[in-house]
């Protein structure tokens, strides 16, 4: 029985939507000649159109659902990963390392490495990261399928198949710049589409200060300090004291300098959306112009979780939420029962928060809009993916090492294939991620092993120019590796050891997953850091002249293309930052 | 020539912001006063007022598709990459 009713009008929403969107990629289909208007837009469009893709590509369900889900329980402490990870680290791509992929002419992330470095090291990156892609595309459809199912009752395999051919359909047709225009439409639609939501939930729980009321009682019930899910910053100073787990050092170090630098400045998926902007000066405010909406996106996406978890809305809804708390249903054993825990306590189906709310709050024709946004968010994430696997697959993997010196008809020609084999992939991996829940999970643990250490091997490449191709590679294979010894050494409190962790031995034990998770990111990068440098210092360097473009030392300061001086990448991003620590201020 | 500038992105979004946006707030007037249907959004008529909030959202993006007049990305800076790539062979005209 679904949670929700659509009526004619809904679908009438949805209806438009998808017809917009197909249309833009039709209208888009002539201009699609060379294989750099496939893969990088020509490299020609504005930077608000690049800015706000590059903040939708990572919009995916992922975003939404997880950061509500993380909201219902962390509260708005979950801002760390807006105001000490993501926003940080975007200002940082575009200041200091937007010169080097942009200016390099490199096409993707992995050439650059292979500019930069070596042949190994970039097909190192560039195999693992096709993987990823895929094989992230391939959870977040399970993931919609999944959810369109209990909410609507929809039959799985329709929605994966018809949320993969609208994609297909529009990035066949128009390449990137296709992909990035309806990841800008997408962003406009999910603002619309949430905003509503923050509005009514607000008013439903009176307000800000009654929010805050009901989430100090919740917070004393979870044997919490009072504050912590109400704030940013007070509790961080010991991990027993904040509602994650974790103490300052471990997040500003592991979540603000490793994971949120490793992401935002090395993975291809967002750095390509700078990378088909018109001038070096847009491609470097791209991730800067993204960092202001991304600064705000906690009201939009981590609140309505924190009303979820205080407001059980309109009860003649079906008994599905009977069990859990505020409108967040229980997860169910394979016997429809609620699912507890250990110590007796309901375990709450976090990830149903977003998606209740929309379902309980939104009358028909709202409902209609809310969901669209959502759904609008799983294929902006599906295409984000399936556009950066096309290019890295093409340029990284096809060109580098099956077949070279082809024409570029012949590549263009590739990537479309490209196209229609990384979504079928991602479709097989829907359907893997459905049979086989736990080969998905050991697979998400080696692909966060194979990130965390990145964010090292780039910044000692563009900042030290002693460090060598095999210095990066051998770096990159040993924070990996370290990743997995810490991961396998460590466990959280209350887990068994497993797929999340110990499997070596329990050496340390961390207060939460979350503490764990960052302390691995924290080892993964140390040892590469300490690998690459040692192993550069043994090997010979290139010399200066191959890395004019590519390293900090070599490259001349980029000169500024802009009518006004509040345009400046330097000064936006100041007032970015003052905007940033008045907002940690002002939820301390 | 990049194809990209060809397509103003403020039209699509401006056209389906006014037809969602009218849908709604037509649906909205024609089902004010319905106290059973907006009892879950707080007693607001959540598909009027949203719908008239994108239909003007919608207008002014129409509004500065027509009057940004002139390709907007053609930068000095812009067109000496351009001729760089050609230069490199990147970019076939």
């Amino acid at each position: 029985m679904p949670v929700a009713q659509l009526r004619t009008l809904d679908y009438v929403v949805m209806a438009l939507y998808f017809v917009v969107v197909l249309g833009i990629g039709w209208a888009l289909r002539r201009m699609m000649r060379t294989s750099t208007d496939f893969f990088l837009s020509g490299r020609s469009l504005p930077p608000w159109v690049t800015g706000l893709a590059f903040l939708s590509a990572n919009l995916g369900a992922q975003e939404v659902i997880g950061m509500g889900a993380s909201g219902a329980k962390y509260g708005i402490a979950t801002s760390h990963f807006y105001w000490v990870g993501a926003v940080p680290a975007m200002l940082f791509v575009g200041l200091f390392m937007m010169p080097f992929y942009y200016g390099s002419r490199a096409r993707s992330v992995p050439e650059y490495l292979k500019l930069r470095f070596d042949e190994k090291t970039r097909t190192l990156n560039a195999v693992t990261f096709a993987a990823m892609t895929v094989f992230s595309s391939g959870v977040s459809m399970y993931a919609m399928g999944k959810l369109l199912n209990l909410l609507l009752g929809w039959d799985f395999t329709t929605s994966v198949l018809v949320s993969a051919g609208i994609v297909l359909a529009y990035v066949l047709l128009g390449g990137l710049t296709s992909a990035i225009y309806n990841e800008v439409l997408q962003f406009f639609m999910i603002v619309f589409g949430f905003v509503p939501l923050v509005w009514i939930g607000l008013r439903a729980v009176n307000g800000w200060d009654g929010l805050t009321s009901r989430l100090t009682q919740v917070a004393m019930a979870r044997g919490l300090p009072p504050e912590s899910l109400t704030h940013v910053w007070k509790g961080m100073g010991s991990a027993s004291t904040n509602a994650i787990g974790v103490e300052w050092f471990g997040l500003l170090m592991g979540l603000g300098v490793v994971l949120s630098f490793g992401y935002w400045c090395t993975d291809f998926l967002v750095v390509q959306r700078a990378m088909a902007a018109d001038s070096m000066t847009a491609a470097r405010r791209t991730p800067l112009i993204a960092a202001v909406p991304k600064m705000i996106f906690p009201f939009l996406v981590i609140v309505p979780g924190m009303i979820a978890l205080v407001h059980a809305g309109d009860a003649s809804m079906g008994g599905l939420a009977a069990a859990g708390e505020g409108m967040i249903p229980p997860k169910l054993t394979a016997a429809g029962l609620p699912l507890v825990d250990a110590k007796g306590n309901v375990v709450l189906d976090y990830d149903l928060a977003t998606p209740m709310m929309l379902v309980k709050l939104f009358p028909t024709g709202m409902l209609g809009l809310g969901l669209t946004a959502l759904i609008a968010s799983f294929m902006s994430g599906m295409a984000g993916n399936v556009t950066a696997f096309n290019t890295v697959w093409t340029y990284d993997i096809y060109q580098a090492h099956i077949r070279r010196g082809a024409s570029d008809e012949h590549y263009l020609w590739m990537g479309r294939a490209a196209t229609v084999g990384g979504i079928l992939l991602s479709v097989a991996a829907a359907y893997v991620a459905g049979a086989f829940n736990n080969i998905m999970d050991l697979l998400q643990l080696i692909f966060a092993f194979v990130n965390a250490p990145l964010f090292a091997t780039f910044a000692l490449g563009m900042f030290w120019r002693r460090s060598t191709g095999h210095g990066a590679f051998w770096g990159l294979v040993a924070g990996t590796l370290g990743a997995a010894l810490h991961h396998g050494l460590a466990l959280a409190d209350g887990s068994v050891p497993g797929v999340k962790g110990g499997y070596f031995g329990v050496l340390r034990v961390y207060p939460s997953e979350m503490a764990q998770t960052f302390w691995t990111a924290i080892a993964a990068f140390a040892t590469c850091f300490v690998v690459t440098i040692v192993v550069s210092l043994l090997t010979r360097p290139r010399p200066d002249d191959e890395l004019r473009g590519l390293v900090y030392a070599l490259t001349p300061k980029p000169v500024d293309d802009v009518k006004n001086w509040w345009e400046r990448p330097s000064v936006f991003a100041a007032g970015v930052l003052v905007a940033l620590l008045g907002l940690n201020l002002a939820f301390r | 020539m990049s194809g990209a500038a060809t397509l103003d992105l403020r039209y699509p979004i401006g056209g389906l912001f006014v037809v969602l946006g009218a849908l709604l707030a037509g649906y909205g007037a024609m089902t004010n006063g319905d106290a059973v249907m907006y009892g879950r959004s707080t007693g607001v008529n959540v598909n009027l007022w949203w719908g008239l909030v994108m239909l003007v959202t919608g207008v002014l993006f129409l509004w500065l598709a027509r009057r940004g007049s002139g390709p907007p990305t053609r930068s000095a800076e812009g067109l000496a990459t351009e001729r760089r790539e050609e230069d490199l062979g990147l970019e076939k005209h």
